[in-house]
């Protein structure tokens, strides 16, 4: 591809624009700007932990997990309910009416739930794995149906017991609700410190395993070729299943992390999986940068979309979500594969 | 998971058995039936046709479907009388032509960028197509909005389906068996074969020559046609047509459908819609509670129990197992044939 | 495909079996999930059937046991039946009006979509044979069950709690009836609370996209606009908006004051959000819709509100012994915790509905075999004392009722529950559907931007509203 490639001027120009247009706007309210830069970027980080599961999966298996958003949830949920019973001083009447809105947490009071939800969700992933997919290998189609069955199943029963209403994770009573930067900007804390510092980590720990450790090469080597690998006499489904533990814990992670961010509530599964398919579209799949990219691109898009499609007088802010998705069809006219993607 | 598609002969004293039980289906059963199950099967099955043939003949699971049926549905909604929506009073049956026309226009435009992908990264965009349907009728409230639109008119041949439902399902009827005899027709095309050739070697094919990225295009414009039909027979069903009506739920649904019908043989798709209905419908009554596990409300749960057991252990669907019995009864008998199982009409 | 002489034989057997099969199975009656204990014998022969509609999945999934005990209590109470388990949809046994049994077919269960809903009210009406029903519980729903109920003019019902406006006022079925107020109703008073008491001269408004928001907010709109008021700003974010943050942060800074349309699912979303932009909720410059003082709400996120007014049909704090009766029936029943459930709309609302149907098949002697009879006599049913513990219910003539509606704050918890409390301070009498004729068939249904704000007529009760108090003891 050259640089003279009209796709790519194209892509430019259009980029070009719209860098343009945020400039316009930041200009008129910076203060607004940043705010909403900062929430577009936190949800970015939401978004790369849970995308980064599934592309690690996709990548190396070519499954395509579509019980990863279940699996957000489910972690979410898990680590309510162990925060509930193990950490609330008040054991209370029974769960509707003993009330948690009174109590207050410690720090191990949201940290333990974290360790032992993702934990847990991973061991889940694992057993999804060995009796479901371990056995069907290399049929894409099916494998991804059994997901899809999976993920309607585990959703109902999320339904069942947990029921309809929102709910959330409380954060430690000693981390302040929001902090004030510099400009007169108020920012969550746990959004801008945890959950962006999460991700950062994340990020950083899964390119140190995957690029450094033995692990990581085998995994490269095994997205590039898989039968080499298994004949180099290396127990392949060992790693598999070891990638799979990896991919459904980050989900269960970010479950949690969602889940003290925004709120747990039936929906936010398949909402969670389409966001996550949106950002590996986008970056390419089994590409770690490319899922960075990818979140980072839809996050802003979202944030900026919700408050910035307005011109002139006319508000198009209800479009936002049409937008997003105007985003990922964007892409995929220039490079089917995503922006990373390598052919399957 | 890849059964042989079927290239035999169409039988058609089975279907002409099938079409005489259906037609005579209104002196057997009640309205209730007649309507809730029967007409409702067939048009969810047209529905499922469109799907099946791109993943039969294409080799390409595609769950826009759905979106596809949304646009041609809400299309005709807003053309004609009704409430909500533009409501254009145009003649219904100049709507139908005008929502046909629309989802093929957005079917193939929508297929032309997806038709370079394959495989999984196939099944994801088509899935984000639908979402996005789903996300823009329920945004843009001149045509829809979340409130959808209510009380359509429906053409006059249809009479009154609330006092009499009998000419609505007939219609329903000959439309799907219309749509059956279509595609399996199609399937046996010069356009039916490349096609076929695409899906099991496109690197071959364009070597020959193939423009492989037309001929997807093309079926994905067909399928939109097929699913077009099933968006406006579903509008005539319900009589409204509400981003509820499409929702990743009714995606996921017509993809199980399809699979439990049986994805690579078109009687799967009606096959599989009547068993949807079915379950649907009597699982509220029949199912016993167990604890908060199972239950009258946890229809969802016994779909996705059905749904993968069914992909676990016959990828073929219903038909599948009714081929494999069929098979294996045939292996029974001494045959002049050679081989075990049987080389044709499987 | 298919050859072969046998297989084809094969083929038409086994399909005209199931046919066969399935239609003889759909004749017999059954009682389905929960019915009651009484002769399967065809309606109109001794057995009145009732059919019942409320969502268990999709968003309020979590509110048909909550329903159903309204339901079920109420034909405890007036009909003397009794629970047949430990959970309401387990069904009721023994009850009876007019001497002729009672009998519950079926407890529908939909989805929250129009489409599931009417498949369901089918399945009660058609398959089952149900001679009334009772629901369904959402807004859209509603319309669409109304509009059924207008091609099946021989059959009847009573709303459950669905709250759009147009299945009353613009369908205008004759034999659809409700007897809660609408959503617009459930805000009636807060305009002139705002406006004259908190002083707003200009207010901005913050909602869900779609229906219910729309329905809700209009009535504070009709009202505030009416007297003066000026709603600067309408924002509206996209249903399954997980982050309000970009939309909390397009509210001016210069209005005097915010109304919170955001539903149930967003609530907690809304309120952390806002915590976090503007470092502390400032209810006393906010108002919120029904779902502020729901019990399950409540209990998740009452602390954040906390100082903020809210409006509805119901009001927990109630001394009334009428109320005292109603919840303890509900306690009798279903134990603590549907009884705390008792002040949500979602219960009161089918409890009034089921009390009403029972009266109107009382004053027909339990004869549903001329639905016009009941009909008329379901348009003349009025509830009172202990039918109606929240102020009595009539109807207008859209078969809406015109019922009182209590403005209340949300206060700190004071009877050691760990949930924040109801501090009911106003009751507004007899609110109607139009507002004064701000709403009427004629006018555009509530949307992004309708009602338009504009000075006008206020409704009769601004400045009728009575203090109440009813901690003084």
């Amino acid at each position: 591809m050259t640089t003279r490639d009209p796709k790519r001027i194209a892509g430019l120009a259009v980029a070009a624009i719209v860098v343009g247009f945020l400039v316009v706007k930041a200009a008129g309210d910076l203060r607004q700007f940043v705010v909403v830069t900062l929430n577009g970027a936190t949800l970015a980080a939401l978004y790369f932990v849970v995308a980064s599961g599934f592309t690690l999966i996709f990548g190396l298996m070519r499954v395509v997990n579509m019980a990863h958003g279940s699996l957000y949830l489910l972690g979410g949920y898990l680590a309510l309910e162990l925060q509930e019973a193990w950490f609330e001083d008040d054991t209370g009447l029974g769960l509707s009416l003993s009330g948690t809105s009174e109590t207050e947490y410690g720090l191990a009071g949201w940290l333990i739930p974290l360790l032992v939800a993702t934990l847990l969700i991973g061991l889940l992933g694992v057993a999804i794995q060995q009796v479901f997919l371990r056995w069907n290998q290399g049929q894409d189609l099916r494998q991804a149906l059994i997901t899809i069955a999976l993920s309607v199943i585990i959703g109902d029963q999320m339904l069942a017991r947990y029921g309809g209403i929102s709910q959330d994770i409380a954060t430690p009573a000693s981390w302040p609700t929001s902090v004030l930067l510099p400009g007169d900007v108020r920012f969550g804390f746990f959004r801008g410190a945890i959950v962006l510092g999460s991700a950062l980590l994340i990020g950083l720990a899964l390119w140190l395993i995957i690029k450094r450790t033995r692990f990581g090469k085998i995994v490269r080597a095994g997205v590039d070729d898989r039968d080499m690998v298994s004949a180099l006499g290396i127990n392949v489904n060992l790693v598999f299943a070891g990638a799979f533990f990896l991919g459904a814990m980050l989900a269960g992670f970010g479950g949690v992390l969602g889940g003290t961010m925004l709120s747990l509530a039936p929906g936010q599964d398949t909402a969670f999986l389409l966001n996550s398919l949106i950002v590996v579209i986008i970056g390419g799949m089994g590409s770690l940068g490319g899922a960075a990219i990818g979140a980072i691109a839809l996050g802003l898009v979202d944030a900026y979309a919700d408050v910035y499609l307005t011109f002139g007088g006319t508000d198009l802010t209800n479009y936002s979500i049409i937008v997003t998705f105007a985003l990922l069809v964007g892409v995929l006219a220039v490079r089917p594969l995503g922006l990373f993607g390598r052919p399957a | 998971m890849n059964p042989t598609v079927s290239t035999g002969r169409l039988a058609w004293p089975v279907l002409a058995v099938v079409v005489l039980l259906a037609a005579l289906a209104p002196l057997i059963v009640e309205d209730f039936f007649l309507n809730v199950i029967l007409t409702k099967a067939l048009w969810l099955g047209v529905a499922a046709a469109s799907l099946i043939f791109l993943a039969a003949y294409g080799g390409m699971v595609s769950l826009a479907q759905v979106g596809l049926y949304g646009v041609a549905g809400m299309t005709y909604a807003n053309l004609v009388l009704a409430d909500g929506g533009s409501a254009a009073a145009w003649n219904p049956w100049l709507a139908l032509i005008g929502a046909l026309v629309v989802a093929t226009l957005v079917g193939l435009g929508f297929g032309w960028i997806a038709a370079r992908s394959e495989g999984i990264y196939f099944l994801m965009i088509t899935l984000a197509f639908s979402v996005l349907v789903f996300y823009f009728f329920s945004q843009v409230t001149t045509l829809s909005g979340f409130g959808g639109v209510n009380n359509v008119q429906l053409p006059g041949l249809l009479g009154s389906p609330e006092e009499d439902p009998l000419p609505r399902y007939f219609v329903t009827l000959v439309v799907a068996v219309g749509v059956f005899l279509l595609l399996s027709g199609l399937s046996r095309t010069a356009f039916g074969l490349g096609l076929q050739g695409v899906r099991d070697e496109p690197a071959r094919m364009r070597a020959l020559g193939f423009d492989v990225t037309l001929h997807r295009t093309l079926a994905f414009g067909i399928a939109a046609f097929i699913a077009g039909v099933a968006g406006v027979l579903s509008v005539w069903y319900n009589r409204r047509i509400t981003p509820g009506s499409i929702n990743l739920a009714q995606t996921i649904d017509i993809l199980i459908i399809a699979v439990i019908g049986g994805l690579y043989r078109l009687e799967g798709a009606w096959v599989g819609a009547l068993a949807y209905a079915l379950i649907d419908n009597y699982s509220r009554e029949w199912v016993p509670e167990v604890g908060s596990v199972l239950g009258p409300a946890r229809f969802n749960t016994l779909i996705g129990v059905v749904f993968l057991v069914i992909v676990l252990l016959s990828p073929g669907g219903i038909v599948g197992i009714w081929d494999g019995v069929r098979a294996s009864l045939r292996e029974r008998r001494p045959s002049i044939r050679g081989g075990g199982a049987s080389v044709e009409g499987t | 495909m298919l050859k072969g002489h046998r297989s084809w034989a094969l083929v038409g057997v086994v399909a005209a079996l199931a046919l066969v099969g399935a239609g003889c199975g759909d004749d017999e009656e059954d009682s389905g999930g929960g019915g009651t204990s009484s002769s399967e014998e065809s309606s109109g022969g001794g057995t009145i059937k009732i059919g019942f509609l409320s969502d268990c999945e999709g968003a309020f999934g979590s509110f048909f046991e909550p329903t159903i005990s309204g339901a079920n209590t109420a034909l405890i109470k007036f009909a003397g039946a009794k629970p047949a388990g430990e959970k309401p949809s387990d069904g009721v046994t023994g009850a009876k009006i007019a001497g002729k049994d009672v009998e519950i077919v079926s407890y529908g269960c939909a989805d929250d979509t129009a489409d599931k809903a009417i498949e369901e009210t089918r399945r009660l009406m058609e398959q089952e044979d149900a001679d009334v029903m009772i629901g369904p519980l959402s807004g859209d729903e509603g319309i669409a069950v109304a509009n059924y109920a207008k091609e099946h003019p021989d059959q009847t019902f009573v709303n459950g709690i669905a709250g759009a406006q147009d299945a009353t006022l613009k369908v205008q079925a004759p034999n659809f009836f409700r007897f809660h107020p609408d959503g617009a109703q459930w805000s009636a008073g807060l305009g002139d609370y705002a406006y004259n008491d908190l002083g707003w001269k200009t207010a901005a408004i913050i909602g869900d996209d779609y229906s219910f928001p729309y329905t809700s907010l209009s009535g504070f709109v009709a009202e505030f606009c009416a007297i003066g008021g000026n709603v600067s700003k309408r924002i509206w974010a996209p249903l399954g908006e997980e982050d309000y943050s970009s939309y909390i942060s397009q509210i001016p800074d210069n209005v005097d004051g915010l109304y919170v349309g955001i539903g149930g699912a967003g609530l907690i979303n809304f309120v952390k959000q806002y915590q976090e932009q503007k470092g502390r909720v400032d209810t006393e410059r906010m108002l919120g819709n029904v779902f502020w003082d729901d019990p399950l709400v409540l209990k998740e996120v009452g602390k954040s509100l906390v100082g903020g007014a809210t409006a509805a049909m119901t009001a927990a704090d109630s001394d009334e012994p009428a109320v005292k009766t109603y919840l303890k029936d509900l306690e009798d029943a279903y134990g603590k915790e549907i009884a705390g459930l008792g002040p949500s709309v979602f219960t009161y609302g089918y409890y009034t509905g089921m009390t009403a149907l029972i009266k109107g098949l009382e004053a027909v002697n339990g004869d549903v075999s001329d639905q016009k009879k009941l009909q008329e006599a379901l348009a003349g049913v009025t509830l009172s004392g202990e039918e109606a513990p929240w102020g009595d219910v009539k109807l207008d003539d859209n078969r809406q009722a015109i019922s009182d509606v209590y403005v209340k704050k949300i206060v700190k918890d004071a009877n050691g529950d760990g949930v924040p409390d109801v501090q009911t301070f106003r009751r507004i009498p007899e609110v109607d559907q139009t507002f004064n004729g701000v709403f009427s068939p004629d006018t555009p249904a509530p949307d992004r931007t309708n009602p338009k704000c504009v000075k006008g007529e206020p409704p009769p009760w601004v400045g009728n509203a009575e203090e109440v108090d009813f901690s003084s003891k």
